[in-house]
């Protein structure tokens, strides 16, 4: 029987084949004794740099193709989230490489991993298909929960890889079974498929029920209250350099894929689940901002300031517009970025005996050290939202988007007012625990005098990114907020 | 130009004190109090460059401008000033340098890092009182919280941190609901955050109550208010004085500058509806503050509380829907800031010298040093409002505005009254038992106030004696535009036939903001089609 082989344009998978050779290469070079393992680290960075550099030119050119019988779709909303997921993973190779210091066994998988678990992201903002969604999931996650217990000499680093794997597979299976719900109910898995046989008269239990398990799935991954309680022990636990990653590129990989399906496949039955989106937005911001303010350990803070981040990306969904689409998009982007400086500013705060976790440990910190101060005060005020920093601008774009939608002509939906409320109200509750490690640094007298390691080249290259990153797209957003909102679906 | 120079030279100043922090103390000095210097030299050029007759923004290229910032979202960068702004901009230039040079011998560690927020702070005040658009007054109104913060937290007193996180939290949980606020009108208005096309529409925007309330909690903290209040004396007990003086001098004005700015030209309808609950407020605050004031053991403590009360009377002004009521109001936010400001450097003179600020540690000063003495005495009897000094013209035409304007009930404008004697009580009992009596041991040896001392004190007592003795250079200026503002509070008098402008300005808006919604909503249907 003759097998018919799709036409495909391989040109268009340019990024996702660009990762794929590094991801073969590093594995090659790993295998040679010669080298000094270092160069790994170097060569992800190239690779993910070319594969970043591809998906801009293929935005800017509009490109909006799909592929392999529809399965993928190639369109400026998974490049967009390209660009998010490679700016993290090179911003995360940058922090690792003198994290993982001489150790060169360690530097081999520990990029393969990276880099794979970047691939799944990519399918995941691509996948035009639950299948192939839930294949981009699974070889994220599966990378992720070896990279959270990367350090097998230290228990916490194995209970993190632990507890990360037995939840997530939980979340996956949720996330399968919804899947199944839904073709039952559809008769597709296809995203356009779907949403052509469901019309809001056609809803059935069966959809219904699928629905809220892909909630549920998705909850788990970006760590949605009440499915968050993984995270502050995952990034706890986990390298500092995963941890950062963790909250960052697959977060935005999670949202990617719960707004592409749920904007694309299910907007006929929003009213049905824009309600829930409201309040576990509410939730998850109030929760995770309450939580954060009562930690000690820095990790664990920003851990829960994750949390409540994913929140505030709730709110463009509860929005559903395209503005709200495009905040939510811009607003990962800038997230990833200041959260990746912010868990790199704590690398850079280490001592010859391990890492400073504890937010006491920070106390005179400012002016001791004034780049590393100044570094961790400007991520923590673009955290907390001021301006003149990127992340006032992401805030305030997501504050806007969802106003339009509950602002109609004739209508105030008041569910959707009073979101945007309490996303205000927790920015301010948020201040307080960003502030506090700025009160530690700055205003405090240290009880001892620590030794701090000197910097590492790479690590200041990587931050001085980040911080160049939150203060150009907080002045002049202009160029990324166009581009967000041309990438919309 | 003009405008945009003086607000951010400062912030090149910023820059500059970074860059040569390593070049030794008086140069950071140096460069601080130059680069304030010259902003205020060219801020005179926003006065004489200033046309009194224009009721609305100077249109003179020097004092407007308007550039796209970020066409994706609708904002632009849009400064501009007007007879009200033209003041507080003013005030500020002129107080900065004055706070530089004060704090020259004070800072004793981080001093780069010192001047670098208190710069940083002007060009953040500057920028709330002359942007024209509602997200760019927004960005300054946030990002002024940070040098701010530092200054308090990093050079403050004992309880620093606690102060300065209070003054953060109370700041910012206003202004979560005021960005809300104006995400409202933003939809109301065109899609656009422009001030000028709002204040013209003022008085269409719904709901106008709420929207009203979300601007007026933040500027009521801001203020403060009462009830809204307590965070003030914690941040200005524990702020450094300069940190003190920028406090009561400048940002105090902030809130009542946006409540004449946005509240009252804005939603005017709304305003009026709740003058009967906030000119309560402001009653009491006034006889609250001066009654705690009293009692206060503590000379920095007395200032802040003698705050509320006198800006309980700025905000009596405001919402007393007259000219001159409104006038009184916005003269007497720059009395405050002179005469506070002024008072703030005295304690923190005196405190320098005997580090402390108790009351009772002192007695007899007059004696030993007669040139603070004098100068205290002067600026005493302008917080208190003696005729021919600045405070009086403020207070005068605030309860004369009042009286003639109608708003409310002429029994608060009695209590108020009533205000103005407890200041005297508070002020001349806290002078007496400072400056005279016999001095203690420990007071003998207090040298009287240095050059540099007197030339902070004196440019502060020109303008007091000028304010007093010829307000109508102050006035003049700010005649119509404050007009304009008490034009739209009165119009809403007439509440049941609105006038022909507003029904066609209505109608606009909402024709506006439907043709938008439709367009997205097409838009998304047509690519659901496509998919």
């Amino acid at each position: 029987m003759p097998v018919e082989i799709p036409d495909i344009n391989w040109s268009l998978l340019m990024p996702q084949l660009v990762i794929v050779t590094t991801l073969l290469i590093v594995l090659v070079f790993d295998m040679i004794d010669a080298i000094s393992k270092k160069v790994l680290g170097w060569m992800t960075i190239v690779g993910a740099g070319i594969a970043l550099w591809k998906s801009i030119e293929m935005l800017q050119a509009g490109t909006n193709l799909n592929q392999f019988n529809d399965m993928f779709r190639i369109d400026s909303y998974s490049l967009f989230f390209n660009i998010i997921f490679l700016v993290s993973t090179i911003l995360v190779a940058l922090i690792s490489i003198s994290y993982l210091g001489r150790d060169d066994k360690k530097q081999g998988p520990y990029y393969l991993l990276v880099l794979l678990a970047t691939l799944g992201m990519m399918l995941m903002a691509a996948g035009n298909e639950l299948i192939i969604i839930f294949l981009g999931l699974e070889l994220m996650s599966l990378s992720l929960y070896v990279l959270a217990g990367y350090f097998r000499e230290s228990p916490a680093s194995s209970e993190a890889g632990m507890k990360y794997l037995l939840l997530g597979a939980f979340a996956s299976a949720f996330f399968l079974y919804g899947i199944a719900l839904i073709y039952g109910a559809a008769g597709t898995t296809s995203i356009p498929g779907i949403a052509e046989k469901l019309t809001a008269e056609s809803q059935s239990p069966l959809l219904l029920a699928g629905t809220f398990l892909l909630i549920v799935g998705f909850g788990f991954k970006v760590a949605i209250v009440p499915f968050h309680q993984w995270a502050p022990d995952v990034y706890e636990g986990a390298p500092t350099t995963i941890a950062a990653f963790i909250s960052a590129g697959p977060k935005a990989a999670g949202f990617a894929a719960f707004i592409r399906i749920f904007m694309e496949a299910l907007p006929d039955i929003q009213t049905e689940w824009g309600g829930v989106v409201v309040l576990l937005a509410m939730l998850t911001m109030t929760v995770g901002n309450i939580i954060a303010i009562a930690q000690t350990n820095i990790k664990r803070m920003l851990a829960y300031s994750s949390i409540a981040h994913a929140g505030y990306v709730l709110i463009g969904l509860a929005a559903a517009n395209s503005d709200g689409e495009s905040s939510a998009m811009l607003y990962l982007l800038i997230y990833c970025v200041m959260n990746i400086g912010a868990f790199g500013a704590v690398i850079l705060a280490r001592t010859a005996d391990g890492e400073n976790l504890m937010i006491s440990d920070y106390a005179g910190l400012g002016f001791r050290k004034p780049l590393l101060g100044g570094f961790l005060t400007l991520m923590l005020l673009s955290l907390a939202g001021f301006p003149p920093t990127a992340g006032f601008i992401g805030k305030f774009y997501i504050f806007k988007s969802a106003v339009q939608a509950a602002v109609q002509p004739d209508v105030v939906n008041t569910w959707l007012v009073s979101l945007v409320v309490v996303g205000a109200i927790n920015t301010a509750i948020s201040a307080f625990y960003y502030l506090r490690v700025v009160v530690t640094m700055y205003m405090r007298e240290p009880e001892e005098e620590l030794e701090f390691n000197p910097y590492p080249s790479t690590l200041v290259i990587g931050l001085v990114l980040a911080a160049i990153g939150v203060l150009l797209i907080g002045i002049l957003p202009s160029l990324l907020v166009n581009s967000a909102q041309n990438a919309v679906l | 130009m003009l405008l945009s120079i003086v607000i951010f030279l400062p912030l090149l100043g910023v820059i500059a004190v970074a860059l040569l922090r390593n070049m030794g103390a008086s140069a950071i000095k140096g460069i601080a109090l130059v680069i304030s210097l010259l902003t205020f030299v060219i801020s005179i050029g926003l006065y004489t460059g200033f046309e009194a007759g224009i009721d609305g923004f100077q249109t003179d290229a020097q004092l407007y401008q308007k550039l796209l910032w970020i066409d994706g979202l609708g904002i632009s960068y849009h400064i501009g000033i007007d007879g009200i702004s033209l003041w507080l901009v003013l005030l500020t230039t002129f107080l900065t340098p004055i706070c530089i040079l004060a704090a020259w011998n004070s800072v004793e560690k981080g001093l780069s890092g010192f001047m670098m927020s208190l710069l940083a702070l002007e060009t953040g005040m500057l920028g709330v009182f002359c942007a024209l658009d509602l997200f760019l007054f927004f960005v300054f109104w946030e990002a002024m919280l940070i040098p701010m913060y530092f200054l308090i937290g990093i050079w403050g007193g004992e309880r620093r941190i606690y102060a300065t996180i209070k003054f953060v939290l109370y700041t910012m949980a206003g202004s979560a609901l005021m960005l809300v606020g104006i995400l409202a009108l933003y939809f109301q208005n065109g899609n656009s955050f422009d001030l000028i096309t709002l204040l013209e529409a003022g008085g269409t925007f719904k709901p106008a109550m709420l929207l009203f309330l979300a601007f007026f909690i933040a500027f009521a903290i801001k203020v403060p208010l009462f009830p809204f209040h307590t965070w003030l004396p914690d941040a200005h007990v524990e702020a450094p004085t300069v940190g003190s003086v920028i406090l009561a001098g400048v940002l105090l004005k902030m809130g009542t500058y946006g409540i004449v700015r946005f509240c009252l030209p804005l939603f005017p309808q709304a305003a009026a509806d709740a003058t009967p609950w906030i000119v309560p407020l402001a009653v009491i605050g006034i006889i609250y503050g001066a009654l705690v004031a009293m009692v206060q053991p503590d000379l920095k403590k007395l200032v802040a509380y003698s705050s509320v009360s006198h800006l309980g009377f700025v905000v009596l002004g405001l919402f007393s829907q007259s000219d001159a009521g409104i006038q009184g109001s916005v003269l007497q936010m720059i009395n405050h800031g002179l005469s506070t400001g002024a008072l703030f450097l005295l304690v923190g003179m005196i405190y320098e010298r005997r580090h402390s600020r108790m009351i009772v540690d002192f007695g007899g000063l007059a004696k030993k040093m007669p040139v603070f003495a004098t100068i205290f005495l002067i600026v005493t009897l302008s917080s208190i409002g003696l005729p021919g000094l600045n405070g009086f013209v403020g207070e005068f035409k605030i309860l004369l505005g009042s009286f003639v304007g109608d708003a409310f009930s002429k029994w608060y404008v009695v209590f108020a009254t009533t205000g103005v004697i407890l200041a005297a009580v508070y002020m001349l009992w806290m002078y007496q038992r400072v400056m005279f009596g016999t001095p203690d041991k420990t007071n003998e040896a207090l040298p009287d106030l240095k050059p540099r001392e007197i030339a902070v004190l004196l440019p502060i007592l020109l303008f007091i004696v000028w304010i007093g003795v010829y307000p109508n250079t102050f006035l003049k200026p700010m005649e119509e535009s404050v007009s304009a503002v008490a034009e739209k509070v009165k119009v809403k008098e007439t509440e049941n036939t609105p006038a022909v402008g507003q029904i066609i300005i209505n109608g606009k808006t909402q024709d506006t903001v439907p043709e938008v919604e439709t367009a997205t909503g097409q838009l998304t249907k047509e690519e659901a089609q496509t998919k």
